[in-house]
Formats: C-alpha cells, structure tokens, sequence
C-alpha cells in the first residue's frame, strides 16, 4: 500500500494506517535525530514527537509531496526545537559539563552499533545547522532544491553549511586522532 | 542611466567524497530500532491522540465545535428578542392561543420598563368594550379602558404599578366581570373573583 493511501486512510479513522506509516519511516527518521542530537533518549523523544504532530497534521498533508519529505520537514524542526530547549538545560547544569567531558567514551547515549564514536562526537560539535546540512547532503542523500524545502533556507546557504560544515568535521576528527 | 543585473554565482557545489561515506556508512550503522520501540512509539502517537484526532480534510472549510455554538446563540437571541420582549411574549402568546380555539378568557400580564405592567386579555367571542378594574384604580369601570390589539379579541392596558401585590378583574361590555382562569386568583369576598398579580419592581 502507498503512503498515499495510507493517509487517505489515516484522514478516514483507521489509526493502524498511521501505525504502519510509523513502522515505515521510524528507523529513518530515527537515524537522522539520533546523528542530530547525539543522545539516544532525546532522539526517541524527537521521533516520538515527530510522529504526532505529524498524525494530528495530517490533514494539512498536500498529497503532492512525498511523505518521507514532509515528515523530515516536521522532524528537522523538532531537532532544531530540541536543541534549543537542552542549550537551556546545558546551561542551567553547567557543572555536569565537566562531568561529561571527563567521561570515559563511548558518551552516554552512544547507540549500540556504532563503531564510528568519532565521527558521531565530531558531528555533536559541529553548529547544529551545518550538521543538518552535512546530514541531509551526506546521509540523506538529498538534493539541495530538497533540502532547500525541507528546512526553508536557500539553496547558497544550504551549499555553504555543507562546505564550512565539511571543514569544520575534517579539523574536529583531526584533533579527535591527536 | 542603464539598469545591469549584477550576477553573483552560487558556491559550487562541494563534496568531500571521503567525509561522505565515512558520514554515510556511521549513518547506516546505527541498527535499525528494536521493534518494541517503534510499537511504543506508535503506541504513545495514538493514545496522545485519542484526545485530539486528526484533522480530516472535508472540503475547502472543515467543520468547528464552535459553529454549533454560535449558531444557538444566534437562534436563541432571535428568538427571545431581548431588544423586543413584549414582542416575544406577544407572539409566544399568540403562538400558543393559535394553536386552538380558545373556549375560555385567557389573560398575561407583563412587567415593561418604568414599573408599567401591562395586561392581555384575549376573550373567546368578540366584544365592545373591555375595561380593566382593580385596587389599584378603585374598581373603576372606566378608569382603565383596554385596547383592542389583535382582531376583535385580544386587548390591551398599560398601568403604572408599584411593587406590591394587587388584585384586580376584566369587565366585559360594562356588565360582565371575569377572569384568567389560568392566573392566581383570590378568595371571592362577596364582590366577585378576582386575580392576584405580584409587580416585584425589578424591571
């Protein structure tokens, strides 16, 4: 079945479509708030999160763009929101800075699996906006007229996060191996 | 003076080819999410959304709780007219003596603005003349004439009243008294019944 029609059935009251859309898209959307945020728990929460704003949208939905694409759209914004509220908490807990930088890698949060914990530290220094855009291009594998939609800044702007982005990681991952 | 279009060129487009994939292949990974976690995830969606369903598209305007609302407010106030309230009452009473032919006198009393109260009669036969007598006039027959509204049978009076209660009747064509059998009535003292009217004053 299409998303299309999934949707046509969540807008008609059968929550298991909406169940099966979730089913669809969560290691997706997963993936890309777990490399957002760096923390596992806060990436549930995102997704989580995600999914019912996006449940109680849907009929907003225009059925001519791609579900995956407006998902993302919801999910990025989620991500930025949710990096804004720990840049508050970080701050409130500022002692707990030193704590967790003394800590032993893998950081707490780090996701079973992964065995590149560099590449995931660097990726948590990066400015969050260029980190998206290295996410989207990179991972995503997303064109920049797609990103440019996804996330509402120009296609330059978005050109330019990826190249600054691109550097900034490189020169993190060099000082991670010294 | 020409007007020129200043060109400036997009940064092209710049790709670490080696960033990509090691970012691609940390990317992939991370293991796809434990089933229960997806369930729990689809779980939490539904219930939180049991209490706010999902919008459904239904055309071009999509229905709200408060156009019901609005829409009995705007019956009610029709309705009851409360710019108008003799109006309202006249017609709910006229509604109510059209419904059938009236066999018996049937009167109302409203209290109106500047501690006036009028009185309806609306009688079962045509008459002359109807008068209205009571305390608050001496009983006089001809103190109080009411006027005749609607058709030959219905009329009207307008009297100041203080608050208090006051007893008072109908004279029909200057020789029968009566009254609303459907109003209070008082004890006959030997003149006659009467009806009882209670004006509150709060109008």
């Amino acid at each position: 079945m299409t998303d299309a029609e999934l949707v046509v059935r969540t807008r008609a009251g059968e929550p298991d479509a909406f169940g099966t859309l979730v089913g669809r898209y969560y290691d997706a959307c997963w993936r890309f708030a777990y490399h957002m945020l760096g923390e596992r728990a806060d990436a549930e929460d995102v997704v989580q999160e995600t999914f019912l704003r996006a449940y109680l949208a849907i009929g907003r939905y225009d059925e001519r763009d791609q579900f995956r694409g407006w998902l993302f759209r919801i999910l990025t914004n989620q991500c930025r929101n949710a990096q804004t509220s720990r840049g508050r908490r970080t701050k409130r807990f500022i002692q707990d800075e030193l704590a967790i930088e003394s800590a032993p890698a893998p950081p707490p949060g780090l996701a079973t699996g992964v065995e590149d914990a560099a590449i995931v530290r660097a990726l948590a220094q990066l400015d969050p906006l260029q980190r998206e855009a290295l996410l989207l291009k990179y991972a995503e594998g997303l064109e920049y007229s797609e990103m440019s939609a996804m996330t509402g800044a120009g296609e330059s702007a978005l050109k330019m996060r990826v190249k600054r982005g691109s550097e900034r990681l490189r020169a993190l991952l060099g000082t991670l191996h010294d | 003076m020409t007007d020129r279009t200043l060109h400036f060129p997009l940064p092209d487009e710049y790709e670490d080819a080696e960033l990509r994939a090691r970012v691609a292949a940390a990317y992939q990974a991370v293991p796809t999410a434990d089933p229960a976690q997806v369930e729990r995830c689809a779980r939490a969606v539904l219930a939180a959304a049991m209490h706010a369903p999902a919008e459904r598209r239904t055309g071009v305007v999509s229905p709200r709780w408060w156009w019901g609302v609005a829409a009995a407010a705007v019956l009610v106030v029709m309705t009851s007219r409360p710019w108008r309230p003799e109006l309202a009452r006249n017609e709910a009473d006229s509604a109510f003596t059209a419904s059938r032919p009236i066999t018996e006198p049937r009167g109302a009393t409203v209290e109106e603005r500047g501690d006036v109260t009028r009185f309806d009669l609306v009688l079962p036969t045509e008459a002359e003349e109807v008068a209205l007598v009571g305390d608050f006039n001496g009983w006089d027959e001809n103190a109080t004439p009411m006027v005749r509204r609607a058709g030959n049978t219905t009329w009207s009076a307008r009297v100041p009243l203080p608050p208090g209660r006051h007893i008072y009747a109908f004279v029909v064509d200057g020789r029968r008294w009566l009254v609303d059998p459907l109003a209070p009535q008082v004890p006959d003292a030997g003149y006659g019944p009467t009806n009882a009217l209670i004006v509150d004053g709060t109008n």
